[in-house]
């Protein structure tokens, strides 16, 4: 295997509270290789937007990276973190509305930021900004137009070529097309992919749908409580399911099916746990269907089929 | 029996610049149809989704199914009655807003932040005047609350207590509490999360079997209304291009434009 461009290594993110620490991330570690989609899925307050903040530094305080390494093309980054933001990484964010300046021109947001990590001339990096346009299919002619004039999906376009304005290895990419409609979503998610594979550029990509984890991804990690339920290959994690939980997100998800018309969805009892009451042991076992005593008492470990559930270890030596 | 009748409903919206502009212009008025000559009925205790991208006219259909706009043309009737017509007198007319409820988008936007949610549930019964004494209608609250799943000690609190889930479930309660025959929601899960969202689906579908209402559903997502819905109507462009059950509709689709959302939709492997 080659070197992976990312290495997280064992990071807990905390926010420092009057009732104590409150880890939004425990104990997590994942590696991204060159060239590959990583998706992130999990519910609300799950910590994967927190994992990308992690990534690029940018954890406001109370909160901080309290243990743990960050590992970029083979330098640690978790101490300086700013000299790769927006260059080496950089990011996609969820609303297209609100990650733009209403205020400023979008040729004149795409030159700022390539101007700020490249070294040339500004009437270069007009040029460069005209490509990129046209790489997402957008008339290079409202290089002069304000964000408003834009729909949302032409305006998330408009946040990918500024994403890749810089031409960097990995893009972190939250929830890139929550706010859009599934045709539009599909047309970003296509986009992303093959701009991203035409240059080898990693993407994190972090959602909570797992139709669109199955459309674009190549591996994926499933987050609960911040802690990482199970990770494997899109097909596998998805077909062939082993953590309960990740069971039941794959089924509570809406199928265009034709045998299923009609019927209720299944659904996961509970909710996820408020990060100061998590539970001991598993985090998942109060909604667990099938959970043990043993679950309730010590956390599991990732099991080396890549999920975490005291369950498989049982099923193991079974056989 | 159908319940809720539109007949060629149309809206035009008015976006011509002032009059003095436009004689200094020369430009003549414009206008946009939101909404096309869109005919359709739902029967009692039945779903009906409509299904379509941004500005396709979804929402202002649902704006003039409850009243909040009048249609340029065409009308839309619940149970044989005109919510638009101007010579209902204010007493139908309120009665027939008791019998039609919203439930909307974002549980964030549509609770007020300011109130208690038992406030928030007792104020429908209030303005209906359906049930009397302060006693009664906080023991009205509490069965709401029970029968979408919360507990009447959350009567309480305050929207920003709850999550996303919760809160539309509020909506939901608050939606029940004038005890409607129909209820019109507006991308109830759009904002939700994949588990949630079975959650909120699920109860929306035991709701209306226990309570026979009738739901006109309003998204984008149309794997989210292949479990809910009993018809589907395709809306591009404020026109109805297709109607069809789901069965139909995802086995045989007729439009080109019905294809396309459909291969949009995320699949499953």
């Amino acid at each position: 295997m080659t070197q992976p461009l990312l290495e997280v290594k064992n990071i807990s993110v905390e926010f420092k509270t009057r009732r104590g620490a409150l880890k939004a991330v425990d104990d997590l570690s994942i590696d991204v290789q060159p060239g590959e989609i990583l998706g992130l899925v999990g519910e609300s307050g799950a910590g994967k937007s927190m994992m990308g903040a992690a990534i690029l530094g940018l954890i406001d305080p109370p909160g901080r990276l309290s243990k743990g390494e960050i590992w970029f093309k083979g330098q640690r980054i978790d101490q300086n973190p700013e000299t790769l933001r927006g260059c080496e990484i950089s990011m996609i964010f969820q609303d297209p509305l609100v990650s733009l300046n209403p205020l400023k021109k979008i040729g004149d947001q795409l030159v700022e930021t390539i101007l700020r990590h490249k070294k040339m001339s500004r009437a270069q990096a007009i040029d460069r900004a005209r490509k990129g346009l046209i790489e997402v299919g957008i008339d290079p002619e409202r290089l002069n137009a304000y964000p408003h004039t834009f729909s949302g999906g032409m305006r998330q376009r408009v946040v990918i070529a500024l994403a890749l304005a810089p031409e960097p290895s990995l893009i972190i990419a939250d929830e890139p097309t929550t706010a859009l409609d599934v045709s539009v979503q599909a047309q970003i998610l296509e986009l992303l992919k093959k701009l991203c594979r035409g240059r080898g550029t990693s993407i994190i990509l972090i959602t909570h749908d797992m139709g669109v984890i199955s459309e674009t991804a190549d591996r994926v990690g499933v987050l609960y409580a911040g802690r990482l339920a199970e990770i494997g290959s899109t097909n596998q994690v998805l077909r062939s399911s082993k953590h309960p939980y990740t069971q039941g997100l794959v089924a509570s998800t809406p199928k265009i099916d034709t045998s299923s018309f009609g019927q209720s969805l299944y659904q996961i009892p509970g909710s996820m746990p408020k990060l100061d009451a998590i539970p001991t042991g598993c985090a998942f076992h109060p909604r667990c269907t099938q959970g043990t005593l043993k679950c309730s008492q010590e956390r599991p470990p990732m099991m080396n089929n890549a999920a975490a559930c005291w369950l498989l270890e049982e099923t193991r030596q079974g056989i | 029996m159908s319940f809720i009748t539109a007949k060629n409903l149309t809206r035009r919206y008015d976006l011509s610049d002032p009059w003095i502009v436009r004689q200094l212009t020369f430009r003549p008025k414009r206008f946009l149809t939101a909404v096309n000559d869109v005919s359709f009925s739902v029967e009692k205790g039945t779903t009906y989704a409509l299904v379509g991208e941004s500005g396709s006219g979804k929402s202002t259909i649902a704006k003039m199914a409850v009243g909040l706009l009048a249609p340029s043309a065409g009308t839309i009737t619940l149970d044989n009655h005109n919510l638009n017509d101007r010579n209902l007198s204010p007493q139908s007319q309120q009665s027939m807003r008791r019998r039609i409820q919203m439930v909307f988008q974002s549980p964030y936007a549509s609770l007020n932040p300011r109130w208690r949610v038992g406030d928030i549930l007792a104020e429908p019964i209030q303005s209906f005047d359906l049930i009397q004494g302060a006693k009664n209608q906080a023991k009205r609250v509490d069965e709401l609350l029970e029968q979408v799943g919360l507990s009447p000690s959350d009567a309480k609190k305050y929207p920003h207590e709850f999550s996303g889930g919760q809160r539309q479930r509020i909506s939901i309660a608050r939606a029940l509490s004038s005890q409607p025959e129909v209820i019109i929601c507006d991308e109830p899960t759009s904002a939700l999360d994949v588990s949630v969202q079975a959650q909120v689906l699920n109860l929306l579908k035991s709701l209306q079997k226990e309570f026979s209402l009738t739901y006109l559903f309003i998204t984008h997502d149309l794997a989210v209304v292949s479990s809910v819905a009993n018809r589907i109507g395709v809306l591009n462009k404020g026109a109805l291009v297709e109607e069809a059950s789901p069965k139909e509709l995802f086995t045989n689709p007729k439009q080109d434009y019905t294809r396309m959302l459909l291969n949009a939709a995320p699949k499953m492997l």
